[in-house]
């Protein structure tokens, strides 16, 4: 049974026109999911819909047969959807330590929260010798790996990444798809936006395509790939950039 | 040199009874992103509330703060809910909210103004007119009694900022409103609160500008000039700087004032903020250093 069940759902922001219309996805509890697209296709819309930041218009998102319509992105944390938006929002000018802390803000319990940054920190050896420095002092793809990880603390079942390699350099991205790998071997699911096509499907199970507001294909990551249509439509593009460096 | 330490001793009384009020303004600048303009209008609310407590049932002006700063807050989250919860909701509405605040003021002043008409007035707690001398020196008891309160006032705030989940919260709102909301920070309720708190920090500064000062209605807008100069200079959001903004400024005026006269006192304020915003406009500590 889908853990995350959107259906019909319409969403937009403020008097401005639906930019989902009528999006339907089922999310599996484990599984990982790659959400491609061309820009302003909705896809960082529908992120902030699972999450409570923007509710939609109509249609419903529900959670293990429960309906988040209507929470707020506290209650959506609590149920453990967690997620890690586009724009790097970490406090930059706190310390490694401080964001990681606040990723537990909603406990509210300093021993709890410090027994499971130990554990986070074990996933990220390279923030474990930088506690103390400020955010703003890491590089591009350590600072990826701080947003996941203080997601992390929340424990989530599900974790939402919005184009988490954008502006890293190929290698980069490959360590933070391995991070992501190992999250998916400890039965997180997944959903992550990713412009790189061909790296998000590789790495995910299943892959939907999102175009206009709705998901105009969704399957296994393979046959996502391998189709030719959509290989022409929505990752053309990628192949020849790809094949050009 | 004695009479320099006796006027940095003034400079510093008065610097502490600033950052009280300043305290208010650049916590609300911090969290909501606006410079409240009607800041210094609602501590003349506070500073009525102080009179009338004073002059119809004898209450000690510094011991009115039990008053003026559970009024003003509530004052202020109802001022909230009415005007900024739903501007502060639409983007397109939130480029006025300062010229709202502007409004509010005028409205505050208008109303005061209506009521108790533009007269001067000062609650004279025994003590405002006393001074001890110690030694050389000349303490007048009235600004030490209202820097010593602004202190203790200033030091729970500090702590609450620091050593509470709440505060917690708040700090993190002041560095990174998106951030906050993504770890589940309520950011809404979080805005609406500081207000609240802003508001009683202008209440406890009205209780404290009561015995230090002779005020009026329209004697904010003296004020909101000063403070602006002290919260540019310390870093717009930064409580430490306000503190830091507030004392030195003060030294500097006292001095001033005892070479060429009060009349140029408050101009040194006005002039500094000129300076600050051209040369170093995010002043000392910036927004994003927090506390
Ligand atoms: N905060 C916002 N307010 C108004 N419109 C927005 C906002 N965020 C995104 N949009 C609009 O929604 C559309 C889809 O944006 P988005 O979901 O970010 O696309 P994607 O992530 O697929 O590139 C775009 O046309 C964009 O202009
Ligand atoms: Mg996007």
């Amino acid at each position: 049974m889908a853990m995350i069940e959107i259906k019909d759902v319409f969403a937009g922001y403020g008097i401005g026109p639906d930019i989902l219309t009528g999006l339907s996805l089922n999310v599996v509890a484990g599984r990982s999911y790659c959400i491609v697209g061309p820009n302003g296709a909705g896809k960082s819309t529908l992120l902030k819909v699972i999450c409570g930041q923007l509710p939609p218009r109509s249609g419903s998102v529900m959670f293990n047969g429960q309906d988040l319509a209507g929470l707020r992105t506290d209650e959506v944390l609590e149920r453990g959807i967690c997620f890690v938006p586009q724009d790097r929002s970490l406090f930059t000018d706190m310390t490694i330590r401080e964001n990681l802390q606040m990723g537990g803000y909603i406990l509210k319990d300093s021993a709890e929260i410090d027994r499971r940054i130990e554990g986070v920190l074990e996933m990220f050896p390279v923030l474990k010798s930088r506690l103390g420095l400020a955010a703003k002092t890491l590089s591009g793809g350590q600072q990826q790996q701080l947003l996941i990880g203080r997601a992390l603390v929340l424990r989530p079942k599900v974790i939402m990444l919005d184009e988490p390699t954008l502006g890293l350099a190929p290698k980069i991205s490959r360590q933070i798809f391995d991070s992501m790998n190992e999250l998916k071997a400890a039965g997180i699911a997944i959903i992550v936006v990713e412009q790189n096509a061909r790296m998000g499907l590789n790495f995910a199970d299943w892959g939907c395509v999102l175009d206009l507001g709705r998901m105009v294909f969704e399957g296994p990551s393979q046959d996502v790939l391998s189709d030719e249509r959509i290989e022409q439509l929505y990752l053309g593009r990628k192949r020849q950039t790809e094949a050009a460096s | 040199m004695v009479q320099n330490i006796q006027i940095i001793i003034l400079g510093l009384a008065l610097g502490g009874v600033y950052a009280l009020m300043a305290s208010g303004l650049t916590l609300i600048f911090g969290v909501m992103g606006i410079v409240n303009l009607s800041h210094s209008a609602f501590m003349i609310v506070g500073a009525f509330i102080a009179f009338y407590a004073f002059t119809l049932f004898g209450i000690d002006p510094i011991l009115s703060i039990v008053i003026t700063m559970p009024a003003m807050f509530l004052l202020g989250i109802v001022v909230y809910k009415l005007i900024f919860a739903r501007s502060f909701a639409d983007p397109a509405k939130r480029s006025v909210m300062v010229l709202m605040t502007f409004a509010l003021a005028l409205v505050i002043e208008g109303t005061l103004g209506f009521f108790f008409s533009n007269i001067y007035r000062s609650t004279s707690p025994s003590y405002a007119s006393d001074a001890v001398i110690v030694g050389p020196f000349f303490l007048p008891l009235g600004q030490l009694y209202a820097m010593a309160m602004s202190i203790v006032i200033l030091l729970l705030l500090w702590a609450y900022l620091k050593y509470t989940w709440t505060g917690y919260a708040i700090r993190a709102t002041m560095h990174n409103r998106t951030a906050a909301e993504v770890v589940g920070v309520n950011v809404d309720r979080i805005s609406m609160l500081v207000f609240g708190i802003g508001m009683a920090l202008a209440g406890a500064s009205g209780s404290a500008l009561s015995f230090v000062f002779s005020f009026y209605p329209s004697k904010h807008w003296e004020f909101v000039a000063i403070l602006l100069s002290l919260v540019v200079l310390g870093g717009m959001g930064s409580l430490l700087g306000a503190l830091i903004g507030a004392l030195s400024l003060s030294v500097v005026a006292a001095f001033v004032s005892s070479n060429y006269g009060p009349t140029w006192s408050p101009v040194t304020f006005y002039l500094a903020l000129f300076i600050i915003l051209l040369v170093r406009p995010q002043g000392l500590l910036g927004k994003k250093s927090g506390l």
